[in-house]
Order: C-alpha cells, then structure tokens, then sequence
C-alpha cells in the first residue's frame, strides 16, 4: 500500500494511446482515455476516480466497469490491480427509485 | 421487523442448500432473491454434470434444481422472489427492496450466497447491441426460449465458454467459432470434443479486436496475440457474426460482505477470509458459493450445506459433535470434487504434461478441441483389440472428477477406481453386451460403441446424440471425424432413448469398417463442411 499513498511518487505524464475513446463504463459513458487521465491528474485510488468521473456510478453500479477500471487505474500507476482498494460499498447495492427507498414498510408480522 | 434464526441472501444452489440444511436442522429459515424465480443459474443449465453418484453426476442442472426448490418447500424454508437486498448492517439486520417499499429484517445468523457476475473484456465496439456475456444468452435461450442471434463467435473456451457454445448449437444457432487469448483451451477436453466434431473451429492465443457495425453487430475481427497478448498486426481475419458472446471468467458479488464490514481477500476478485466452514470475520457472518471463490454449482451445493450446518451449531441446533460428523463427511465430498488437472489448486496450469496415471496429455485436444486418433488409442478407455466385437471407446484422457461410467455398466466392463479423477479403462476380459448404458451416462458425452463385427466390410458407431429432429433409421448422410470433417458416408440404423436417458439419444450409425474409430458423429444429408 505504500506506494499507493506516496502521492510524490513520479509516475510519467499522460501519454494518449490508440484505444482511448473506447468506453469502459458504459452506464455513465467514461472513456478509458478520460479514466487515464484522472489518474494523472491526481485520482489515485478508485474512490477517487469513481466521484471525479461518476465511473460506476450508474444503473448497473460498476458491475460491469469495475474490474475493467480497476485494471486501467492499476496500469497506469504501475501497481498490481489487487493492490487497489475496491470503492466502498454502501446501501443500497442495487439502483433504487427514491419514492421507494424512502417508503419503509412496517408492521408486516 | 420480522426475525428470522437465518436468513439467506441469494436463492442459487449454495444458498439453497445452506437454507434446507438449516431448516432440516430445525431453524427458521427465509432466503431473499432478486430475480423472479429461484434457483441462481441451475434452471439455465441444461447439460448433465460431473461427479459421482452424490455428486448427482449424470443428471441434468435444472433438475437438480427442481430438487433443491421441493427440499427448500418440504423443509419449510420461506423463499421471497423479487426481494432485492439492498443493505446489510450491525446486528444481523437487513434492509429488502420489496414492490415499491422497503422492509427491515433480522437474522441471528445471515448467509450470503450472491453468486458472482460475468466479467468483460472492452474492445473496439463491445457496446453494440449483440455483445453479450455467454450467460446472458444462455439465460436467453435455456430460459426464455430466444436464440441470441444467428451466427455467434465465443470468446472464452473455459468451460463456461464450451458448455454454452454447445447449448448454442443445439438451440440451433451457428457457433462460428471459439478463440482464447491463452494458448490452450482451458475447459474439460470433452467439452471441446463435442463442437470440434460438430465442426467448431477453435483458435487459440486469438483475440477480439473489433465487433463491426454501426447499430448492431455485423461481423467480428479476431487478430493472433503475442505472449504479451497484444494482437499481431496482419493475423487479423474477418468472421461473419452477428453476435459475440464473452465468456472470460467471473468476479464474485461480494459487496455485502463488503458492506458489512467483512475482513476480505483477494481471489479472482475481493471475497471474504472464512474460517473452514464459511464463516467471516464477523461471527455469524457466512458466505457459501461463488461469492466466496468461483467453483461450479456441484461444490457450490456442498459447500452451502456445510455453512447451512454451521449457523444451525451456531444456534444450538445441531450438537457440536453431530456437526462436526456431518461437516466431515461434507468436506470428504467437497474435497473429492477438488481433485484432479482442473481443481482450485491447479487452476491456470500449462505446465502438465502427462495424467496422474502417466499417460500422455493429447496436445491436439488442448489446441484443436479434439483427440488425434494416434492418440485416442494409447489411453485405457479406447486401446484397440481388447475385445472383439462389440465394445466400449471412451474418449476421457483428462482426469477430471467424474465416475458415472463405472456405475453404468452392470458387467463391470468399465473401471474407474476409488479416485474420481482417475481415467476410466475398459477391462481387459470386459463382455460388452452393447446395452450403451455407458454411452448414455457419460456427462461429456466422450463415450461410443464401436462394432467391428457387424457384417462384413462394415462397422456400427453409436454415439450420444442431444439435437432435434432426431435422425430417424434409414435416414442417409455423413459420419463427421473428431475434427468435424466428413470422413464416410453413413446411415442411421439405430436411434434409441429411453426416460432415464433424459433426452440422450443413442444414435447408432453404420459405416464402413476402416472408418469405426474415426466416425465420431452423424450428420443429414451431404454435408462437406
């Protein structure tokens, strides 16, 4: 974890590849060249590129995109993709209309 | 909020199984599920698995399926459909997405049995409708009765790869083949055999590099990789599809655990540490199934039943000394499916070379799908002139756990051994009386009856047959090789099936006499391909 948290740590500039328009998160419509590129810009961990670029947080949650994210971010620092720590996972798992999580049902005995 | 002594998060053969253990053991017991019907993915799996007899080898997964839902009503296990389980907090509770509300549980223990989803590989038009994971086609065609497409290329030739290319087939679409990045093809060999010899082309270190068209797919690009898997400019090659299905692996579902504060590890994708009878860091915590690691569903059942019996210890349902008998033998079951060239530990293995009995592995199978016939005769199912007249060839040079080839013999012609994993050999006295039984029970369909002394100048082939229509007797065409090449004409003598054959047909064909051990399938008409 270490030189996940060395912020100091030189890792190049962002260099555009081929196959940077190709999108990754198809919910949210992120390109990989746009994930690169918050790397370089400082998005380091991917809860921070989650909140920079709103990958995952669409209708499927980033069960699609996140293990392709992961292996994107993981490259570009130079780190083993086991070494990142997923985005937190929270209530609720699944997209919800509000109207519906905010109607609690009680007294179903 | 309603408490319940365990509660079950995923209706799928781990989840299942844990709940009607648990209950059986007296608990009150409530499993939640997302989808509209339970089961996981047993009900799409329309093949007969691995194993042995309590294994329940040999029988087909969605009925294995109906099993667990009639074990799952007898012992009183409540399921909710459509429940989607949206959180997991401290004390057991849960919050379930029902409808349009949503309702809190509690559960003195909680399971979580949420399985695993597919994993995709992005390329140049992998968002066009027509890309799709092999087990949403699979859902497609097994359970609502659609054929995904036309013309289909597989990406992936694991065995999740494999199994769905032939139900594919058999749905009556055309699989126009199945590549892997990897060097080998990394599912069962039987599995290849049976497309290669339906004609399915397989090619190896191949990758997608484009899925053509503008609003759907109308063709793919697949390019040679490197041993850095990148494409090699110039091997690419056009193949008319109009779909791809990916089927490159799964990463468990574990955000629950996540979510509930799980210490967690890394394997195949974040799952939770467990102590040896599936339970977290969080006491009264356990997970069963894919969630956990990905295995298949035969281990998935075992592995449920050993948690389900942990959370009814936990809760004082079953005596410590009950549970560690019934967890032994459940572990002893679990351990015999972990054997073998495609278990946990030897996963991803290239290096093998020969079997655990010392035969040489085929590197026809591992790079073209199927069996040379040099090869086929140096393994101990199929050596030539052990008896004469009719007799067995098995085709199964992999030692993969399965046996019910030597349950289906009643003359013991067929020997597989304590070991599962063990290559099954064909007795040196054997007294085949040709009843195909073996044919009919063999899962990766890799066994035939071979008649050299049928008349003169002729032999009779008969091999397990899963399409429709079903080739009548008279009907004329051309035996297929093991490569799926026309090798001779043909003609059905034969087609027999029977209840307990579950939709096996054994197709008996009659071919030339130098053609018995090199017709391995039957096809109408005067096909070429």
């Amino acid at each position: 974890m270490s030189r996940l948290l060395d912020r100091n740590r030189e890792i190049g500039a962002f260099v555009p590849q081929q196959d940077d328009d190709l999108i990754i998160c198809r919910c949210e419509e992120i390109t990989k060249g746009e994930i690169r590129r918050a790397v370089h810009e400082g998005m380091w961990t991917l809860t921070e590129v989650k909140r920079f670029l709103r990958a995952g947080m669409g209708l499927c949650q980033g069960q699609t995109c996140g293990r392709l994210v992961k292996g994107i971010v993981a490259k570009e620092l130079g780190v083993r993709p086991s070494e990142l720590e997923d985005t937190t996972a929270r209530c609720p798992t699944r997209p919800v209309e509000m109207q519906v999580f905010g109607n609690e049902v009680h007294g179903h005995e | 909020m309603k408490r319940y002594e365990l509660i079950v998060i995923g209706a799928g053969p781990a989840g299942l199984s844990a709940a009607v253990e648990a209950a059986n053991a007296g608990m009150s017991v409530a499993v939640f599920d997302e989808n509209a019907r339970p089961g996981g993915q047993l009900f799409k799996q329309i093949h007969k698995f691995f194993g042995s007899k309590e294994h329940q080898a040999k029988i087909r997964g969605f009925r294995i399926g109906q099993q667990l839902l009639k074990q799952a009503e007898e012992s009183g296990v409540e399921v909710h459909l459509n429940s989607v389980v949206m959180g997991i907090f401290d004390l057991g509770e849960i919050t379930v997405q029902h409808g349009d509300g949503v309702c809190h549980y509690k559960g003195d223990s909680i399971l979580i049995a949420t399985g695993a989803c597919e994993n995709m590989v992005p390329f140049d038009g992998w968002t066009l409708p027509g890309v799709m994971g092999a087990g949403a086609a699979q859902t497609m065609m097994n359970l609502h009765g659609v054929q995904p497409g036309s013309r289909v290329l597989m990406v992936g030739s694991g065995n999740v790869g494999l199994v769905v290319s032939f139900q594919l087939l058999q749905a009556g679409v055309e699989v126009a083949a199945v590549i892997d990045a990897a060097p080998q093809i990394g599912g069962y060999g039987v599995h290849a055999a049976k497309l290669a010899r339906i004609g399915v082309p397989f090619y190896l270190s191949h990758t997608i590099v484009k899925a053509e068209g503008t609003d759907h797919v109308t063709g793919a690009v697949i390019a040679q990789v490197d041993e850095s898997f990148r494409p090699i400019a110039g091997t690419e090659k056009h193949l008319d599809v109009d779909t791809v299905c990916i089927a490159v692996g799964l990463s468990p579902m574990s955000q629950l655990a996540r979510m509930a504060g799980c210490e967690m590890t890394e394997k195949g994708g974040a799952v939770p540490v467990v102590d040896e009878y599936g339970q977290t860091s969080i006491p009264g915590l356990f997970v069963a199934g894919d969630v956990g690691g990905i295995e298949e569903a035969s281990s998935a059942m075992i592995g449920g039943r050993i948690a389900g019996a942990a959370a009814a210890r936990r809760s004082g349902y079953l005596p410590e000394e009950e549970f560690r008998e019934k967890a032994s033998a459940l572990k002893a079951s679990l351990g015999q499916l972990h054997e073998g060239m495609f278990s946990p530990k030897n996963k991803g293995r290239r290096d093998l070379t020969v079997t655990d009995e010392g035969y040489l592995l085929s590197k026809t199978l591992l790079h073209h799908g199927y069996l040379s016939e040099e090869e086929v005769a140096g393994f101990p199912g199929a050596a030539p002139g052990k008896s004469a007249g009719i007799h067995p060839v098995i085709e199964c040079t992999q030692n993969i756990p399965c046996n019910p080839c030597q349950d289906a013999c009643r003359f013991g012609c067929i020997r597989v051994g304590d070991h599962m994993t063990a290559l099954p050999a064909v007795a040196e006295n054997a007294r085949c009386v040709g009843c195909g039984m073996c044919v009919a029970s063999c899962p990766g369909q890799a066994i035939f009856l071979v008649n050299d002394e049928e008349e003169a100048g002729t032999a009779t082939v008969t091999l397990p047959y899963e399409f429709l229509p079903v080739p009548e007797k008279g009907a004329k065409g051309v035996a297929l090789g093991r490569d799926g090449r026309v090798v001779c004409p043909a003609e059905v003598v034969e087609a027999k099936t029977a209840g307990f054959m579950d939709g096996t047909v054994l197709l008996t064909m009659r071919v030339p006499l130098e053609m018995s051990m090199k017709a391995r399938f039957f096809k109408t008409g005067e096909g070429t391909k």
